[in-house]
């Protein structure tokens, strides 16, 4: 049953959190809450969303500690008795209240060359791709991370090495790796090995338990982990 | 807060949006310009995060071969449209397409569903006559702008994030345009970005009202400051509502979002409130009739049943068997599981939504405005869709002239002596405009675009009269003014989000009244417009669309012929003898 109002406290910097009372609905998000309280009790808290339907990933917040997207997470999921507490996304640096500022997450998805490294032109035909074949498997599998940054926020190794590369930048990389159209293998495996890269991983998975999507960032790291260092040993003969 | 307070910025081509026009555009530009021209791009939100190609779900209309052409593809669009588009702007659209699909392979690195020979997999939407959109599932929009936006993050031009424009700063004569003002939203201060060239690239969105598709950053600020700066819109009463959306009540940004076309194409049945499918009494096509079609007959049910506690119809998969409706539509299931519906085996209660605008900026095929300097693409330019945008269309027409764009301001730039002065009174006014809630008491603002939203629907909505659409007017003009009496509180400006909303909402009134006022004009029954007054689509060889602009500080209408330049009504492109349709009857 769905209690007449919820108790949500805000996190609103290090220092203050402010407690309001929500009016419940059955069909209530966490993104909704937070729209309630800007909309009706204090106009003055930031936060920042765009598709309302889980595509853009604009909306990540930390939700009773665990991020998620808050447009696609049903209020009564997360209820404790009729409290929940938001936060902003973890291991970003903070704009104001819930809004983040994503510049690092996207400086390390471009730093892990993760962008199309392409031969052919526009003047070209489009190459047949075996949609079944072993490698387009592979890079099909994260194709629809829409970068939302809740594997970032879930990862402890971010926490410990602001440097580290983190797991949906490494999971592009893994991707076009595998990805028979992109060219850039040298550059990828090069972008991944070093001091930021995937052997910075611990494998404690929380950016697989944590993704909304169900994608895997884990593996593709593990798969970064065994390509970079076969072709440490291929250099090194 | 005076003009000393404005930061003063320089660039050299500036684009507004990061859409599929914006991006390309910026990548275009980057290929076209001379070297050292510095590129700067601007946005509401986050680069390639906001706005709605994200969003696409169908996928990308293109002619590719097997029997379909770009004449098939063209006639489509135009019978389409009803003969009310800019022929030769749909022309390009359908000729360019097959560039920008190659480009988005090839250059982007965008990767599309297969046929099992390698090759592209095109299926067909509502009105069109061969199997020709290309997808990648039903998220097109993410795979072509994830991979758009990392292009454009790698490529070094300058970023302007959660900036919002609010002004077109023209030159003290008025001849060109000198550059933008903008909010800085992090910081909350002002800022104007002077530039060669400006494309507009803010991507439409009708959501004034109260079931909407686009993403929340939309509230047609482009348009709106188009109007101000006296550009000419065009077809301005075309709104395009898509039939199934999400209704879930008014508490939620849930309800009005897109439930997809393909659960109609598949099977889906809709059930009005006494459990009956009904879509059969208004259409031989059932559920499968076009979008237009589908959005009327569920207004008329919801007409008929006139029930505030259970307005919408249904819509339901279940017989279709749950098991493989969750296998076939794996993300719109787990949508409205996460939203607390069971499409797969339940029914799930929809609303037409009004879902793109097909009017916007008049613009010749190279994107280039009546002023010089100012150039438009995508959902703010209007022309290519007419009166009513095929699925498909919408981001093959952002990605198309996007491109474009990028290439006639890289080409343009080069005779252009500088920067240009900006006229500071304009300056001063826009200024003036955007701070006028910050000296007011603070009241609540989302009450007046609740009932902006609730009188755009009933009033100016699915079926339009003309006594409705006066009535439309006066509330407008109720919320309009009511909207310049409820402040903000101003201590501090920064992410300062119910200023936004305020700002928002001054945009939704000034373009809800254009479009009133144009859909008043037209009295006639075209695509997306339909008067119950005036049902009937007139003549199409005497096709006119309608002209808005600013004059003396009032919205003025006037109606201009259609220039057939490349075919006629009744006539044709394609070959003698072609069959009307090649895609096979299911």
């Amino acid at each position: 049953m769905t209690p007449d109002f919820l108790t949500v406290t805000i996190e609103r910097g290090p220092d203050r959190q402010d407690r309001f009372e929500v009016p419940a609905y059955d069909n209530q998000t966490v993104l909704d809450v937070v729209s309630w309280v800007q909309q009706n009790a204090d106009p003055t808290l930031s936060y920042r969303f765009a598709c309302r339907v889980g595509m853009c990933g604009s909306c990540a917040m930390m939700v009773n500690g665990v991020p998620r997207w808050t447009c696609r997470t049903h209020i009564s999921k997360v209820l404790d008795g009729n409290a929940v507490t938001i936060g902003p996304l973890r291991n970003l640096p903070v704009i104001k209240d819930l809004a983040v500022d994503m510049d690092p997450f996207f400086d390390k998805w471009v730093a892990a060359e993760g962008v199309h490294h392409g031969a052919l032109t526009r003047d070209d035909p489009i190459a047949p791709i075996e949609a079944e074949s072993a490698a387009r498997v592979e890079a099909n599998a994260a194709i629809e991370c829409i970068n939302c940054s809740v594997c970032y926020a879930a990862c402890d190794t971010v926490a410990g090495n602001p440097d580290y590369l983190g797991p949906a930048a490494l999971q592009r990389a893994w991707t076009l790796l595998n990805d028979v159209k992109d060219e850039g293998r040298t550059a990828i495996l090069d972008a991944v090995s070093g001091t930021g890269g995937c052997h910075n991983c611990h494998s404690m998975g929380s950016c697989t338990a944590y993704c909304p999507n169900e994608l895997d960032p884990m593996s593709a790291i593990a798969g970064l982990k065994r390509e970079t260092a076969k072709s440490f040993f291929r250099r090194g003969r | 807060m005076a003009l000393s307070d404005i930061d003063r910025h320089d660039t050299d081509i500036l684009i507004l949006g990061t859409g599929g026009a914006g991006l390309f555009a910026a990548l275009h530009a980057q290929q076209s310009a001379p070297e050292g021209t510095k590129i700067t791009i601007a946005v509401k939100g986050l680069i390639g995060k906001c706005g709605c190609t994200r969003m696409v779900q169908g996928g990308y209309n293109v002619a590719l071969g097997g029997g379909d052409t770009v004449e098939r593809h063209f006639m489509d669009t135009i019978n389409g449209g009803k003969w009310l588009p800019n022929q030769d702007m749909a022309w390009r659209l359908c000729e360019q397409a097959v560039v920008r699909i190659r480009e988005l392979e090839n250059e982007i690195g965008c990767f599309f569903d297969r046929n099992p020979d390698g090759s592209l997999h095109q299926k067909a939407f509502a009105g069109q006559t061969a199997d020709r959109t290309v997808h990648k599932g039903d998220l097109t929009g993410i795979e072509i702008i994830n991979r758009l936006m990392e292009k454009v993050l790698a490529s070094g031009v300058e970023k302007l994030q959660e900036h919002r424009a609010i002004g077109l700063i023209p030159t003290q004569d008025g001849s060109a345009l000198a550059g933008v003002l903008m909010i800085d939203m992090r910081s909350g201060r002002f800022r104007l970005v002077r530039a060669k060239t400006v494309l507009m690239a803010t991507g439409g969105g009708p959501t004034m009202y109260k079931y909407h598709t686009p993403s929340g950053d939309k509230t047609m600020d482009g348009l709106a400051m188009a109007l101000r700066a006296g550009l000419p819109l065009r077809d301005m009463e075309m709104v395009q509502f898509h039939p199934t959306g999400l209704l879930a009540g008014d508490h939620t940004r849930m309800t009005g979002t897109v439930l997809e076309e393909g659960l109609r194409g598949a099977g889906g049945q809709l059930i009005n409130h006494a459990g009956q499918r009904f879509m059969f009494d208004y259409d031989a096509e059932g559920e499968r009739a076009t979008r237009d079609l589908v959005s009327r007959g569920i207004y008329a049910e919801m007409r008929k049943n006139n029930d505030p506690e259970q307005e919408g119809v249904f819509i339901s998969m279940g017989h279709l068997g749950p098991e493989n409706v969750r296998r076939k539509f794996k993300g719109m299931v787990k949508r409205c599981a996460d939203s607390g519906f069971d499409l797969a085996a339940g029914k799930v209660e929809v609303v037409p939504t009004a879902h793109y605008f097909m009017g916007g900026v008049v613009v010749d095929v190279d994107t280039r405005t009546a002023m010089e300097g100012l150039y438009v693409a995508g959902e703010d330019a209007g022309g290519a869709h007419g009166s009513n945008r095929l699925g498909g269309n919408g981001v093959a027409n952002s990605t198309v002239y996007g491109g474009i764009a990028g290439d006639t301001m890289g080409a343009d730039i080069r005779t252009m002596p500088g920067l240009r002065d900006p006229d500071e009174e304009v300056l001063a006014a826009e200024l003036e405009r955007a701070i006028h809630p910050l000296s007011r008491k603070p009241d609540l603002v989302q009450p007046l675009r609740k009932r902006l939203q609730d009188l755009m629907w009933e009033d100016v909505g699915v079926m339009r009269t003309e006594a409705g659409m006066k009535r439309g007017l006066e509330g407008i003009a109720e919320v309009s003014a009511a909207l310049m009496d409820v402040g903000v509180a101003g201590d501090t400006l920064a992410f300062n989000l119910t200023w936004h909303d305020w700002l928002n909402v001054r945009s939704l009134c000034d373009i809800s009244e254009v479009i009133t006022k144009a859909g008043i004009a037209r009295e006639n029954s075209r695509g997306a417009h339909f008067r119950e007054d005036f049902p009937d689509p007139g003549a199409m060889e005497d096709s006119d669309f309608t002209v808005a602009r600013l004059k003396d500080s009032a919205v003025n209408v006037t109606r201009e012929p259609v220039q057939f330049t490349i075919v006629r009504p009744g006539e044709t492109v394609l070959p003698e003898g072609a069959p009307e349709t090649l895609v096979a009857v299911p």
